[in-house]
């Protein structure tokens, strides 16, 4: 083994390794900087050329003076005693990263065009929850790349190979839940409608933005359309407008849910799950149970009558910030047998709610105040200073959104619930769209709790779980239950043998 | 509370993590604090001065001199509330997890059991390595809202934290046998 592939020392990167932290600095430089640049060049006749070009050498020179001393101050090793691998780096702020190598759960080998350019590859360490950029080393050889994937992915697997042998002999998938037409498409009228409706809005808002452009004639189309509604009494054009956007929104939902996931077919082969789903593209995908952290089910009221849910499933994601879509999956339209035998699948039981935490009626109090009670004030306040509307009319909106948002709030504070049991953690929410997110208690990751000084004569308090998946919190609850809570869940943590994937 | 009985734990017996004597941060480390903060105070009366010297138009008088008022007043409070939140967090290592809490108006604590923590990094800022300070990041998998970074330790203290969650998150390093509790990973 000569000196190269031995990773037990520090070494740096390969030499090229400069220009490719030269590029990503002066790209970043260039991103932060854009402005000020777009203004030079408008201006550029009339700055000084000397000075112009003297600032940009002078920056190109600094920006090369720093790449420079990040690629002699980074440097990678295995620690070979501790088990870990280790990345050194930073000028002035020195940082020291080590990963231990067991809890490695991915190597990639990347190649971006800066780095085609001078033959060099990136090499990245997933390790599910750790920021990407912290473990990556973005100027490595191929070979050496190849070899310390090796190295680092043969260190995490050592103690896994019984586990990898069992799972070789594999089962022919056996079917287990098809989701028919008929849920797809009670689904579709019954869910999405804010999302759907967005998308319509701005899909019209363009369309007649670009037709402004193009031509003026559209004026009297425009014309056209508000004198036929003129003519009908009032009463009844309002209603036509509301139906069909009404419809429209429904039909937009139903072809797109339609599309998106026509055949439904869940299969389970010997250790995955394997979801296939889609109209024109079929989309294949893989779900391990073990990689689950989070489950959330979907149901409003029309839904319930029709006897569908949606369920979301949130896996394990390397990057919490912007959750990937392939990590997020979506299994619509289950009535409930089928949500049932998905939850078994996947927890092997039922989940149950054993006890119920209730939130504080100061909720409601802080939730009404923000909600409604502040956005009326701030109405009256601009109607006062500028008479848009009579105040009579004003007074009719105004109830209406009282009623409205009354009921909204009232909901939301009535379903908003914590149920722990044993084995699972429910957390329940929503006005309308009632949804119920499923936590195993060890698949918490850290627990946060939370107080403000004025809630500590109250004693509220609240509680934000982190999982891989996401965040659950509960808010404004009793804090000594929740601290009795956090003690029962660290108490599991520390005893269950059962792993977060 | 008899309501986990049947798993024969006593839920009221359990270690309360409330009650833990929590550790405070180097007092040195104020200092660090203190010297960013008069860096960012510095910068805003530059600022206030530059504004107010060249381009006077911009407010009445009136309005200046409240802004004065208003900024030496801000300024001069950041500093006891700065203490005030320094005395405020603190950390503790139990057997089976690390506490950091902190907060002035919002106390929040953070939890992370050892058997979920990623990875350890150790962090010193350029007035914190001159004045032999360092900080302890512990990184999970739950994201960055989850990970803490415990500030104001002692350079040794430091490592000794960070070699010793490294070896509370990877006890094969003493041990050759393999652990029933170290994770598996289970791949696709």
């Amino acid at each position: 083994m000569n000196n190269l592939t031995d990773f037990s020392q520090p070494q740096r990167q390969s030499l090229p390794g400069i220009f490719v932290m030269f590029a990503n600095t002066l790209q970043k430089s260039v991103r932060a900087f854009w402005p000020i640049l777009l203004i030079w060049l408008v201006k550029f006749d009339s700055l000084d050329k000397l000075v112009f070009f003297g600032i940009v050498a002078g920056v190109v020179i600094l920006i090369g003076i720093i790449s420079y001393l990040q690629y002699h101050f980074f440097t990678f090793h295995i620690d070979n005693k501790n088990q870990e691998f280790v990345i050194q780096k930073g000028i002035i702020n020195k940082t020291r990263i080590t990963i231990q190598l067991h809890k490695i759960q991915q190597v990639n080998i990347n190649q971006s065009i800066i780095q085609r350019l001078v033959g060099v590859y990136k090499l990245e360490i997933d390790t599910a929850g750790s920021d990407k950029k912290e473990a990556s080393i973005s100027a490595i050889s191929h070979d050496l790349a190849t070899i310390l994937k090796d190295r680092l992915i043969h260190h995490s697997q050592l103690e896994n190979n019984d586990l990898i042998i069992t799972n070789q002999e594999e089962n022919a998938p056996t079917s287990l839940i098809k989701i028919g037409l008929s849920s797809l498409i009670k689904i579709g009228f019954t869910s999405n409608y804010v999302k759907s409706f967005a998308l319509l809005f701005l899909f019209f808002s363009t369309i007649i933005e670009n037709l402004r452009q193009l031509s003026d004639s559209t004026q009297i189309n425009e014309d056209q359309v508000t004198n036929f509604l003129d003519k009908l009494p009032m009463l009844t054009s309002i209603a036509i407008v509301i139906f069909s956007i009404i419809g429209l929104v429904m039909a937009v939902n139903l072809v797109r849910t339609i599309v998106k996931y026509f055949n439904f077919t869940i299969q389970k082969s010997r250790q995955a799950i394997i979801l296939t789903y889609g109209l024109i593209t079929t989309k294949s995908t893989l779900l391990n149970p073990n990689k689950v952290q989070q489950l959330k089910i979907t149901q409003n009221y029309f839904q319930k009558q029709f006897n569908v849910t949606t369920i979301e499933i949130n896996q394990a994601s390397s990057n919490l910030e912007k959750v990937k879509e392939k990590d997020k999956l979506q299994i619509p339209g289950c009535t409930a047998g089928e949500r049932d035998a998905i939850l078994t699948l996947l927890f092997g039981q039922l989940p149950i709610k054993e006890i119920s935490y209730l939130p504080n009626w100061r909720k409601l109090a802080i939730n009404t105040f923000f909600l409604m009670i502040v956005p009326i004030l701030i109405v009256l306040f601009l109607n006062r200073k500028t008479e848009f509307v009579t105040w009579t009319d004003l007074s009719i909106y105004v109830s209406l959104f009282i009623v409205f948002s009354g009921l909204l709030l009232w909901f939301s504070y009535k379903n908003y619930r914590l149920s722990v049991s044993k084995d699972f953690i429910i957390k329940q929410n929503g006005a309308w769209d009632i949804e119920n997110t499923i936590v195993e208690p060890n698949k918490i990751q850290a627990i946060t709790t939370q107080q403000f000084f004025w809630q500590k004569a109250t004693n509220i308090g609240s509680v934000t779980l982190s999982t891989a998946g996401g965040n659950i919190n509960f808010t404004t609850g009793n804090y000594s239950e929740i601290k009795t809570l956090v003690n029962y869940w660290l108490y599991q943590l520390d005893t269950t043998n059962k792993n977060w994937m | 509370m008899t309501k986990f009985i049947n798993e024969n734990i006593e839920i009221n017996e359990l270690p309360n993590f409330e009650e833990v004597q929590l550790n405070p941060l180097q007092s040195k480390y104020f200092n660090v604090i203190a010297i960013n903060l008069s860096l960012f105070n510095f910068l805003i009366l530059i600022l206030f001065f530059v504004f107010s010297y060249f381009k006077e138009d911009l407010f009445s008088n009136r309005v200046w001199m409240i802004m004065g008022i208003a900024i030496s007043i801000l300024i001069s409070f950041s500093y006891p509330l700065a203490k005030l939140s320094f005395n405020n967090k603190g950390f503790a290592f139990r057997t089976h997890d690390a506490i950091y809490k902190e907060g002035l108006i919002s106390e929040t604590t953070t939890i992370i059991p050892f058997n979920r923590v990623q990875h350890v990094a150790l962090h010193q800022g350029f007035i914190s390595r001159k004045l032999g300070l360092a900080s302890i990041e512990l990184f999970t998998a739950g994201g960055s809202s989850s990970d803490i970074e415990i500030p104001g330790l002692q350079l040794e203290q430091a490592q000794k934290i960070k070699n010793l969650v490294s070896q509370k998150i990877n006890p094969t390093l003493d041990t050759n046998e393999t652990d029933p509790t170290a994770p598996v990973i289970l791949r696709i």
